[in-house]
């Protein structure tokens, strides 16, 4: 499975229906989504994970679970996303196959080779700018980041953290493949309007 | 694996959860305690760790485990399972649905807590290779369940599935035989168990009481 080019992914937030916010993001224009709800249970994670695929597919844009490989294997999602603390992506490599997409985040050029050993397909590259989406220990990265990163794997680079319809332009100038939000869309008024802005933004 | 399910056994250490709270890895402390005690199920629950932390105190719990044949559980997480070479994934009762994980980790055992008749029924069609029923008596642990659902419900479980049950909640050794007499294959607990230097002498105790 391929990764679009420049594109938004929508991360889901720890407040709103994932499955309507996934139907309103992927009717704004994002080609990704992904579910992530720490404190959810199995069975909820799974149930939403099923409906969301559902919606992707119809929309033509890609699935993947936050963390647990577990769930995106039993219900055949498109790929996982992987933090530093998640199972190490070459144990998900492993168990998801070649042709799952592995995304791993990463907040310097040493992590994002490491993903790239141990079989990711893309860096979710953070934060670039401030966040309020959780307390950060460390400074921002700022865009020039991502331009090392990118040079430095060679893979495609999700640039997340603080991104908003503002400073795309200057994200994807540096060099990301696309962007991944969680409160810029999932926190806007509609979703759907707020999604569609920056998809615009990414291909200006 | 799927080991013969009669030759499951009998005795389920569940761990402590305090992982995460500096309990200077009490699970390995335990599994060490125990290589010279004959098999048990042993069930790594610590919801505090990351999945990371969970992967490579799996790993090394099942090395510790290994002299003494006991098999080895990680709760819900099937991926974390298999990537330490675990036995089996004990699922709580909202998890996935169990032919899914079946379907997807097919080498691994699959159990499932369960705290109804009800639930055990649909749990025993779903292809579970064992079901911890409980709270049988009262215990601190789980009183966010309610209250302990005694002797009779454990029985009716046990009647309505054809998979082995274990009874949980206020396990004691005294109180293992009557829970075999109402038909579980064993029992399963966590607080007899959270001091590793008397846990041979603990695990024989329960022996005692628990058929071979």
């Amino acid at each position: 499975m391929t990764l679009p080019h420049r594109f938004l992914c929508v991360i889901t937030d720890d407040i709103h229906n994932p499955v309507e916010l996934a139907q309103m993001a992927l009717a704004g224009g994002a080609r990704m989504l992904q579910l992530r709800r720490k404190s959810a249970s199995g069975r909820e994670l799974f149930e939403w994970a099923v409906r969301i695929q559902e919606l992707c597919r119809a929309h033509e844009a890609l699935f993947i679970v936050n963390d647990r490989v577990d769930i995106a294997i039993a219900m055949k999602a498109d790929g996982v996303h992987l933090g530093q603390e998640d199972l190490p992506a070459a144990a998900a490599r492993a168990m998801l196959g070649p042709d799952a997409i592995l995304g791993v985040s990463a907040s310097n050029v040493d992590e994002a080779v490491k993903a790239r050993e141990d079989g990711a397909d893309y860096i979710g590259l953070g934060h670039i700018f401030p966040t309020r989406s959780k307390d950060k220990p460390v400074p921002p990265l700022g865009t020039a980041a991502i331009g090392e990163v990118r040079k430095a794997v060679g893979l495609p680079v999700v640039a997340i953290g603080g991104i908003d319809p503002e400073n795309v332009t200057e994200v994807m100038k540096a060099g990301a493949s696309g962007i991944a939000v969680i409160s810029a869309v999932a926190g806007a008024q509609n979703p759907s309007a707020a999604a569609r802005h920056l998809v615009q933004r990414i291909w200006q | 694996m799927n080991a013969p399910l009669s030759r499951l056994p009998r005795l389920f250490i569940i761990s402590s959860g305090f992982e995460h709270l500096d309990s200077a890895g009490l699970s390995l402390r335990q599994a060490a305690a125990i290589k010279d005690s004959g098999p048990v199920m042993f069930q790594l629950r610590e919801k505090g760790l990351d999945a990371a932390r969970l992967l490579s105190l799996a790993a090394r719990l099942r090395a510790e485990l290994e002299p003494s044949g006991s098999l080895l559980l990680v709760n819900e997480r099937a991926d974390i399972a298999l990537a330490a070479g675990a036995e089996g994934v004990h699922l709580p009762e909202s998890c996935c649905p169990v032919a899914t994980i079946r379907s997807a980790f097919p080498g691994l055992l699959a159990g499932q807590s369960v705290h109804s008749v009800k639930a055990a029924r649909d749990a025993g069609k779903s292809g579970v290779d064992y079901l911890l029923f409980g709270p049988v008596f009262a215990t601190p642990s789980k009183e966010r369940y309610g209250p302990p659902q005694g002797l009779d419900e454990l029985e009716q479980v046990c009647e309505a599935v054809a998979v082995p049950v274990y009874a949980v909640g206020g396990i004691t050794p005294e109180r293992s035989y009557a829970c075999i007499e109402r038909g579980a294959w064993g029992v399963a607990a966590i607080s007899p168990f959270l001091d590793p230097g008397s846990m041979p002498s603990t695990i024989e105790t329960f022996r005692s009481f628990l058929p071979s």
